[in-house]
């Protein structure tokens, strides 16, 4: 079970680990100019930000208690000049950091992406295609942020912190020293309040997620619901999980409402001390009365800083979690990648042998293929059926190289293929999948999926080969026509055909297909065979056969089971055998006879048995 | 922080309003008069804020004159940690009460929401999608929870705030108090007009992060046919141009917020700028003193800068108005009565006889079109009633109106010689057993997928003999957790036969009178097909069971066989009956011989 608990959210990394944050902080390395402009902008505006206060201090001493107005024309003539000064270096932070942050956002998304392309099938088979979504999205997020807003937001508050204690110092340094005892213990307060709170909006995440998923399942599953009457422990059970929900909720709400007042309390005592101590002073002439406004616009204001300080402090621990994530993925090194010296061969039409070829997934002792050996013509038709489980799949990813042989080696044209690149191969190669999968566009954007030089024509031409070209053009938008989130708007059955068209526009030199068992009319049944037949006459071909058609066809069929081949040959001979293959393709006559005859069906059974 | 239950199980339904405000107003029964107290805590905490100033000014003013020694000092001081104390005191009171309403609401709003919803109608689960019913559950509901939370408090915040102070200046010196928001009703306008285009530029923002994990998971569920196809580079370059226009669009956000901030910094800067002005030569002309001077310094500064933040609230508050109408227009519809009927058997007495007498249906938005038409039949406990037909041609209606999911629309239905109006959908389902081709299994283990729904305890030993009834017992065991493993993505994948034994063994568990099942093993190797049957046959003993058949192989021993075209019983009798007749059953029956015939001339042909 390491395998689930290695998929779970860990909101916190384990320990605080130096190494990651080093490498958190080099992701602005290249970027360095603009952190150097955004730090210098952040330090002049708060450094602004306390000599504003200072200069509210001078209009006292200076100007009111002086009586002089020329002075407070001067001070709040500089007040303003410095204003607009503050203004602009706003802006330049504002937008320095935050296009940075997108910046940062963005190369590390492409560079999460463009590693993903090359990882291999085992990767993205024991990982659950939402963990590696949240590393993309929300990870690369909270990473970023750190780097820019964290980075400036502590700068800002140390140097918010730093100055106006300056100036309280420059002031009157025995007042200051009071309020420096009280900044420690203002820090701790805000940092251990911090903590908790962010622990309860874990929780408050964790809860509401359940949420979403109880009602999910209620509402897809409302007819199972209704006709098992479970309404009312239902309601019982999701009333306890919105209980949860509401206790977390009520107390990281609860928490938050308490944090402020807290240090605004601790800071009070601050204040109390100087507005007492300052008293006292105040007669002997060692504060004047812009002094105490000063001492006190510095405390009042210091708890934002200090507020900021301790949000980031407890958000690096979730960032750095984030970022250890994020960076095992980064870090994954591709199973199945180019040898050194790597060539492209020209073409791959050639024989090709599996020679005593073994393979596993994850566990050496469960293998999948043992001592596998096949050689095939080029140009040849091969079959494969067999249960499932049995090792057909297994067997045509091993020949895309999806997956390369534990031991054994397959060769084509009489050379090893790992001796080729992977794109020289897979580029070759057209495949059909079981299950269609277009991706969001028109219908010629996917079509265009297989070769993407292909004119206009050439992609009329192929759609017109498998037979799509009849209901693409019954869409309003006809070629244009947008398929929907995974081709969700098509059916089946088109989805089917659209892929087939992509593989003819590839010109493959081997053709791999994973028939479908799903049921599709049974003009779509007829196309979907014509289009196979133009495809396969030129090349090499495998398919894990369902149809009687396909099966019959091939110029071999291998009845894989238990990762071998239990029987080999034509059609004809195996059924004289009268083993696997007999049973399996009696049981499949009847079943899809059946379907074929269907009187229900809207084209029934006038349409005779198939002739071949 | 106990909730008393009238509170929490008031009926939403009352919150209905074409008035918005006033609608959540009533959304927040029972919580109405913690609201109000949060409401007038800021209020207080807005005072206790600016006395502190006031304070600030009689020390000043006492202190730093001549004779100023007769003010005790440590007394003052004290009065600094009280307001403070107050101050915030009353902030988290206010926060506490607000979260309390906040939560509350929203709690019980989700509790509604989900009871509401699986109490709504077949027809409109069959009318509403359910991405849309679950967004407005949870995100909307979020909405109005940030309403509640945030946004209304918030903006309640703001204009107290506004208020205190602004007395509080106006009591220090008229003119200056006039004179210090002049900005004002220009920084209210300006924010709402900046907030309401960020809020788009936002919004956009959003819709490309959606557009781009779409890209990414399109990617990732189709590795397969990138790797196929060898499109890496492409697929980088799309996910490259997706990405660099969120970039854009982020960057206009912040374009937007970099303009914002200084520019209105500047606005309120000057206004305080002004103000000081005013007030120092007002000070210095001995119109005012040194503190009432520093008092208004420090009070100024409460009155200008939240006002920014007002527009803000505001536009986010018209987003939770938009998710009350969203989550109103669930809460409007009516639920189905489920404790509706007058006659309840005792238990364990229903024997389960039917009788159809001239019953039809049709679906309420299209009465004309008769999905049921004229049906007409009997059945005695023990007895197996098989439909034949074509996809549409109303098996599934019919067997639908047996738990009134559905009620039929005319004619007489009778159940042990009662008609079904009268028994209420809850007992009614109680008594009825449904196994569908391929069931809907939860997301939970398969111990509480064999369990569900059956409304008692159950010992181990029982859902063990019912599986094993259900020929799955074996297949559990195969299972990492056998019983415990949870169903679903996050641990085992069944097949469709495997669903179907699961689902046949919580029927067994639940022992319904009345058993209604969909007869389909195209997804079954022929071992466990085998299986399946024997396992049907058992639990078919002794209940009336219609089956939705698909071959007639499975139904040849069927008391009677009803086989229905658009609505209509076209044909009926047992097996030998309609082989006699000449129709549509013959006719399958034919076909399947045919098909029998053909297999042993080709296994012939080759086998010289």
């Amino acid at each position: 079970m390491s395998v689930n608990n290695y998929f779970e959210e860990e909101e916190f990394s384990a320990q605080f680990n130096g190494k990651t944050l080093r490498r958190i902080l080099g992701l602005t390395a290249p970027h360095w100019k603009w952190v150097a402009g955004f730090l210098i902008s952040i330090l002049i505006v708060s450094g602004l930000d306390a000599v504003f206060t200072y200069i509210s201090k001078l209009v006292i001493d200076q100007g009111i208690l002086a009586a002089d107005r020329a002075r407070i024309y001067e001070l709040l003539g500089m007040y303003a000049g410095l204003l607009v000064v503050q203004a602009l270096f706003v802006l330049c932070f504002i937008y320095l950091v935050g296009i940075l942050g997108e910046r940062i956002r963005y190369d590390l998304r492409q560079k999460m992406f463009n590693h993903l392309q090359n990882l291999s099938l085992s990767y993205f088979s024991r990982t659950p295609v939402g963990w590696i979504m949240s590393r993309v999205t929300s990870d690369s997020d909270r990473v970023a942020d750190l780097v820019t807003w964290g980075i400036l937001d502590s700068t800002w508050a140390v140097m918010n912190i730093l100055t106006s204690m300056i100036f309280m110092f420059v002031i009157n340094w025995k007042l200051a020293l009071i309020v420096l005892i009280i900044l420690p213990i203002l820090l701790v307060i805000a940092v251990e309040f911090r903590k908790r709170i962010l622990v309860q909006f874990r929780n408050v995440r964790k809860f509401n997620s359940k949420i979403t998923g109880a009602y999910n399942e209620n509402i897809t599953g409302v007819r199972v619901v209704k006709a098992l009457g479970r309404e009312g422990e239902n309601m019982r059970e999701f009333g306890g999980l919105t209980q949860e929900m509401y206790r977390s909720g009520y107390r990281a709400a609860w928490l938050s409402a308490l944090f402020l007042p807290t240090v605004q309390l601790v800071s009070a005592f601050a204040v109390g001390a100087v507005i007492w101590y300052g008293g006292l002073q105040a007669q002997l002439g060692g504060i004047s009365a812009g002094g105490i406004h000063a001492f006190v616009s510095y405390i009042t204001f210091m708890m934002w800083p200090i507020q900021d300080l301790a949000r980031v402090y407890a958000e690096i621990q979730h960032a750095i979690a984030s970022a250890e994530r994020m960076f095992s993925l980064i870090d994954t090194v591709p199973e199945v990648a180019d040898r050194e010296n790597a060539a492209d061969p020209g073409s791959i039409y050639g024989d090709i042998e599996f020679d005593h070829v073994s393979f596993w997934y994850e566990d050496e002792s469960q293998p999948v293929l043992k001592d596998f050996s096949l050689k095939v013509k080029r140009g040849e038709t091969i079959a494969l059926v067999g249960p499932t489980g049995g090792g057909k799949t297994t067997t045509v990813n091993l020949l895309a190289r999806f997956y390369e042989p534990r031991s054994g080696a397959i060769r084509i044209g009489g050379q090893d293929y790992t001796s080729f690149s992977l794109h020289s191969i897979q580029s070759r190669i057209g495949i059909v999948l079981q299950t269609p999968h277009l991706f969001s566009g028109t219908i010629r954007e996917n079509l265009r999926y297989g070769r993407l030089d292909s004119t206009d024509a050439e992609i009329e031409e192929a759609a017109r080969l498998v037979g799509a070209h009849d209901f693409i053009m019954k869409y309003p938008k006809g070629y244009d026509e947008p398929v929907g989130e995974s081709g969700n708007l098509l059916s089946v059955g088109q989805k089917q055909l659209i892929s087939l068209a992509r593989a003819v526009l590839a010109r493959p030199e081997i053709f791999i297909m994973d028939e479908a068992t799903s049921s599709v009319d049974t003009l779509t049944e007829a196309l979907i065979q014509r289009g196979m037949q133009a495809i396969m006459q030129k090349c090499t071909s495998f398919v894990v056969a369902h149809r009687l058609s396909t099966i019959k066809r091939a110029d071999r069929i291998l009845v894989i089971e238990d990762g071998h081949i239990s029987e080999m040959g034509s059609h004809n001979e195996l059924l004289r055998l009268r083993g696997k293959y007999y049973q399996l393709y009696t049981r499949q006559f009847r079943e899809q006879m059946t379907q074929t005859l269907d009187v229900f069906q809207s084209s029934p059974a006038q349409e005779a048995l198939p002739a071949d | 922080m106990s909730v008393s239950s009238s509170v929490l199980n008031y009926d939403l339904k009352n919150a209905i309003s074409k008035n918005r405000l006033l609608g959540l107003w009533r959304l927040m029964h029972g919580f109405q008069w913690k609201y109000i107290i949060a409401t007038v805590s800021i209020g207080f905490a807005a005072v206790a804020k600016t006395c502190t100033y006031l304070l600030l000014r009689y020390f000043v003013d006492n202190a730093f004159t001549e004779g100023g020694t007769s003010i005790n000092l440590p007394l003052i001081a004290l009065g600094f940690i009280l307001l403070a104390g107050a101050e915030g005191g009353f902030t988290f009171l206010s926060g506490r009460f607000a979260a309390q309403t906040a939560e509350g609401v929203t709690r019980r709003l989700r509790n509604y929401l989900f009871d509401h919803i699986q109490h709504l109608s077949f027809t409109y689960h069959s009318q509403t999608d359910t991405g849309e019913l679950i967004q407005r559950s949870t995100s909307d509901v979020d909405a109005l929870r940030r309403f509640y939370a945030d946004q209304a408090i918030g903006a309640g915040r703001i204009f107290l705030l506004f208020v205190v102070n602004f007395v509080a200046l106006l009591s220090l010196n008229v003119t200056l108090g006039l004179v210090s928001v002049i900005i004002v009703p220009l920084m209210f306008y300006v924010s709402i007009l900046f907030f309401r285009r960020i809020s788009k530029a936002y919004e956009s923002y959003q819709e490309q992060e959606a557009t781009l994990s779409t890209t990414l998971q399109e990617n990732l569920t189709g590795v397969r046919v990138v790797k196929a196809f060898a499109r890496q580079q492409f697929e980088m370059d799309k996910f490259e141009r997706d990405n660099f226009e969120k970039f854009n669009r982020g960057k206009k956000l912040l374009t937007m917020h970099s303009l914002f901030w200084p520019i209105s910094d500047t606005l309120c800067g000057f206004q305080m700028v002004g103000g000081f002005l005013l007030a120092s030569i007002m000070a210095v002309n001995g119109q005012i003193t040194v503190g009432t001077y520093l008092a208004y310094v420090g009070l100024v500064v409460w009155i200008i800068f939240p006002i920014r933040g007002l527009g803000r609230m505001i536009v986010q508050m018209s987003t939770g108005m938009v998710s009350y109408n969203r989550v109103m227009e669930i809460i409007r519809q009516e639920r189905e009565p489920l404790d509706e009927g007058d006659y309840t058997p005792a238990a364990g007495t229903l024997r389960g006889d039917l009788e159809f007498q001239n019953v039809s249906f049709a679906y309420e938005d299209n009465p004309t079109q008769k999905v049921l038409d004229d049906i007409t039949f009997a059945c005695q406990r023990g007895q197996v009633v098989a439909l034949l037909g074509s996809t549409g041609s109303g098996k599934t209606s019919l067997v639908n109106l047996l738990p009134r999911f559905y009620d039929y629309t005319a004619g007489s239905l009778l159940l042990d010689g009662v008609e079904l109006r009268r028994y209420t959908r809850r007992f009614l389902r109680s008594q009825i057993g449904i196994v569908e081709q391929e069931p809907f299994l939860f997301s939970r283990t398969i111990r509480e997928n064999i369990t569900y729904g059956v409304g008692r305890e159950v010992s181990e030993e029982e859902i063990v003999a019912a599986a094993q009834a259900a020929a799955v017992h074996d297949v559990i065991l195969t299972f990492p957790q056998a019983y415990n493993t949870l169903v679903g993505e996050k641990g085992v994948t069944l097949s469709g036969g495997q669903k179907q034994r699961v689902a046949i063994a919580r029927t067994i568990l639940k022992n319904p009178r009345i058993l209604i099942l969909d007869d389909s093993t195209s997804s079954v190797d022929t071992e466990t097909e085998g299986e399946i049957r024997q396992a049907l046959q058992s639990l078919m003993q002794d209940r009336t069971t219609f089956v939705i058949a698909h071959r007639i192989q499975s139904i040849m021993n069927a008391d009677l066989i009803l086989v229905m075209d658009d609505g209509r019983i076209v044909q009926r009798g047992r097996h030998e009956d309609l082989l006699a007749q000449d129709g549509i059953y013959r006719q399958i029956f034919n076909i399947q011989t045919r098909i029998e015939d053909e297999l042993e001339k080709e296994i012939a042909s080759v086998s010289e």
